[in-house]
């Protein structure tokens, strides 16, 4: 460890690190471009210069190694002189189309000019004009806005080890180019959007959707695969507009997949299930929540019940699910099915890649006890009540379906929509979605990870461990559960895999599970 | 008069009407041959307003008749009565402009900070006041008739005294 001083702070860092890493340590932000903890340091930006105490010149923060004993001026005079200058030379050519660029508000060039550039130009020559270029994928760069950090030709080198990215020509004329017949459709790529800190690369998913500060932010978990990518759910009223990457140095370091980060219309569909229903002659009419509870909870008192759930459910309503099926019939069982997707590695990182298993909850849904199958229908003994909670069936075969309806006696829909073929269901309970509720997700490596809620549910619709909870009480269970937190505790208490664990000392990045590496098949006694 | 009230007797001349009215008919007969009229014969005569009077909006168009509006943004972030909706869209040529663009001129305040935010000098408070309809509904202006409008608008500041002093 060595010691230094930063704006007069001191503050201990590993021999190695940079100057502008240890300033972040010390809770002062060197201004920079270039820089990207993901990435291979470049140095070409020039914006992280700082004064160094007896250094002859000024320092680029980001390539320096902190030294023992070293002070370091980052407000200095000549420090502020020389990023103004830098600042100046960036917006020479760069358009001040902020009104309508789409980085516009979280924007660091716009922060940075604001914060210590000059207050007009000195130059009055006309600006360069390049077209705008589609890159393929999610991709679309804007030349004009480009300030040639290099970032992005950094993490197609490097990270996704797809050099399809370059600095084409020279000087004045610079630009990023691609390389000849190749695009932009790395699984990875649409980090490039991300990493770029001007409005240069964009996404034209959410080209001209929304502005920046129009947007609400909730720290969430992507729900599209069993990596759990830390992300941030970003809403505008109420309609998730974008998923953005979240960093966790232990998952996805500061990376999202462009199929996980383009999977979010699923959160704003319309045919939700909005209202309790129950059957009444042929119809499912709504009905207030007591009423729905009670006829699911006399439906299942005593029956054998075969539950088709979701591992896109949280871990704490798994629980309570598990819990219920404990308060039924014997035999009772659980199944779920995974769809699965082609897996696709990002290089550049150790242990992270879009998974196979299509769902952000595989490893909670073993750990409390659900079979997981390939065929859940095939389940459905003769004489079963179908519980039904959230599963996606769309995949099965119509003949499947019709056999174990065939077979299934009753069926009860919990989640958030009721499947056409489910219309027979003699009671739903509409559920809130993953970014309308708060839970913890479990990813394949074991690590129990906390999302928040993003958006409001319609109309009736609850989070699934307010529902379970009174489902659990209608049966006879004693459990006592108001808050998520609650829910997670009464897991925790009863699972020997969550043992220890509490809802807030999950914190940010989340906590492994007991015995990580192998899961065991906890079927009986987890419940109270 | 069980508990002794007194009445007193008042003078003739505090009571009556006459010279009440004969004071008021005066100060009427004063003003009707005043030089110094300040009524306007509305709507046959009308006042000349300030050049800074902020009235019902008006968005300014470009030479090829579009509206200047890029769907930037400000004007409803900034707005505090919170009566502009935008929905922003791009256009064939890729500019970006508002799909939709509405004012509800009842919850407007008419601060006119939506015409000083603006970038594009695209939307206007105007000197104007004539705005009755026979709806509620008259008064959501959209963009198409927000364009629609010719009365000149707000200069924001005077330019003789542009520090207001």
């Amino acid at each position: 460890m060595i010691t230094l001083t930063i704006e007069g702070r001191q503050v201990s860092v590993p021999e190695g690190t940079s100057i502008l890493e240890a300033g972040k340590a010390a809770g002062i932000l060197i201004p920079h471009y270039c820089y990207h903890p993901g990435l291979p340091v470049a140095g070409v930006c020039r914006m992280c210069l700082v004064e160094v105490e007896k250094s002859p010149k000024l320092a680029p923060a980001c390539a320096t190694a902190a030294a023992d004993g070293q002070v370091v001026h980052v407000h200095s005079e000549s420090a502020l002189e020389a990023r103004q200058g830098v600042l100046e030379l960036l917006l020479i050519n760069h358009p001040l189309d902020c009104p309508v660029c789409d980085q516009s508000g979280e924007c660091e060039l716009q922060d940075y000019t604001y914060a210590e550039g000059r207050r007009s130009t000195r130059y009055r020559e006309p600006k360069r004009v390049n077209p705008v270029e589609d890159f393929g994928g999610d991709v679309v760069y804007v030349p004009n806005r480009c300030i040639l950090c290099t970032r992005c030709v950094r993490f197609m080198e490097t990270v996704a080890e797809d050099p399809v990215l370059n600095v084409s020509d020279r000087g004045d004329h610079a630009l990023i180019g691609k390389f000849e017949n190749q695009d932009l459709t790395h699984p990875w790529a649409g980090n490039v959007v991300e990493l770029c800190p001007v409005g240069a690369l964009l996404s034209k998913d959410f080209l001209n959707k929304a502005r920046s500060w129009d947007m609400d932010r909730a720290a969430s978990v992507c729900p599209g695969c069993s990596q759990g990518c830390n992300i941030v759910i970003e809403t505008r009223d109420n309609v998730v507009a974008r998923l953005r990457p979240r960093p966790n140095a232990d998952v996805n370091q500061y990376f999202m997949c462009d199929e996980g980060r383009l999977n979010y219309r699923w959160l704003n569909r319309r045919d939700r299930v909005a209202e309790p229903l129950v059957r009444r002659g042929d119809a499912l009419i709504p009905v207030d929540w007591e009423i729905a509870i009670d006829a699911a909870a006399r439906t299942l008192t005593g029956r054998r019940v075969t539950a088709i759930v979701s591992p896109g459910l949280s871990n704490e309503v798994l629980y309570l699910l598990r819990r219920v099926l404990e308060r039924c019939g014997a035999e009772s069982e659980g199944v779920f099915a995974v769809r699965q997707g082609p897996e696709a590695p990002l290089p550049g990182v150790p242990d992270l890649a879009v998974r196979a298993d299509r769902a952000p909850n595989v490893q909670g849904a073993e750990l409390m006890g659900f079979r997981r199958t390939d065929a859940p229908l095939d389940a459905v003994r003769s004489g079963d009540v179908l519980l039904l909670a959230d599963a996606d069936l769309s995949a099965a075969g119509a003949a499947v379906v019709s056999g174990a309806l065939a077979r299934a006696a009753d069926i009860i829909v919990i989640g958030t929509t009721v499947p056409a073929w489910a219309a027979g269901a003699g009671a739903a309970l509409p559920l809130a979605n993953m970014a309308e509720d708060e839970g913890t997700f479990t990813n394949l490596r074991g690590r129990v990870q906390r999302y928040r809620q993003a958006k409001s549910p319609p109309a009736l619709a609850r989070p699934g461990w307010s529902v379970l909870a009174d489902l659990l009480v209608a049966l006879g269970d004693p459990i006592v559960v108001w808050t998520p937190a609650e829910a997670f505790s009464a897991l925790a208490q009863a699972h020997p895999a969550f043992a220890g664990m509490t809802y807030e000392g999950l914190g940010a990045t989340g906590t492994v599970v007991a015995d990580a590496r192998e899961p065991r098949a906890v079927t009986a006694g987890i419940g109270a | 008069m069980p508990i002794g009230v007194k009445v007193l007797e008042r003078p003739i001349e505090d009571v009556s009407y006459v010279r009440a009215t004969l004071t008021g008919m005066g100060l009427t007969l004063r003003h009707l041959v005043n030089p110094h009229k300040v009524t306007v014969q509305y709507p046959e005569q009308r006042e000349q307003l300030s050049p800074r009077w902020r009235g019902t909006h008006r968005m300014l168009t470009t030479d090829d008749g579009k509206s200047k509006c890029v769907a930037c943004g400000l004007c409803p972030t900034v707005c505090p009565a919170n009566c502009i909706k935008l929905v922003p869209g791009e256009d064939a040529q890729g500019n970006r402009y508002p799909l939709v663009f509405e004012i509800d001129e009842f919850r407007c305040i008419f601060c006119g900070y939506c015409q000083e935010v603006c970038p594009e000098e695209a939307i206007h408070v105007g000197r104007h006041y004539e705005n009755s309809e026979y709806s509620r509904d008259g008064f959501v202006y959209d963009l198409e008739r927000l364009m629609a409008q010719t009365h000149p608008v707000c200069e924001m500041w005077d330019p003789a005294d542009p520090r207001g002093e």
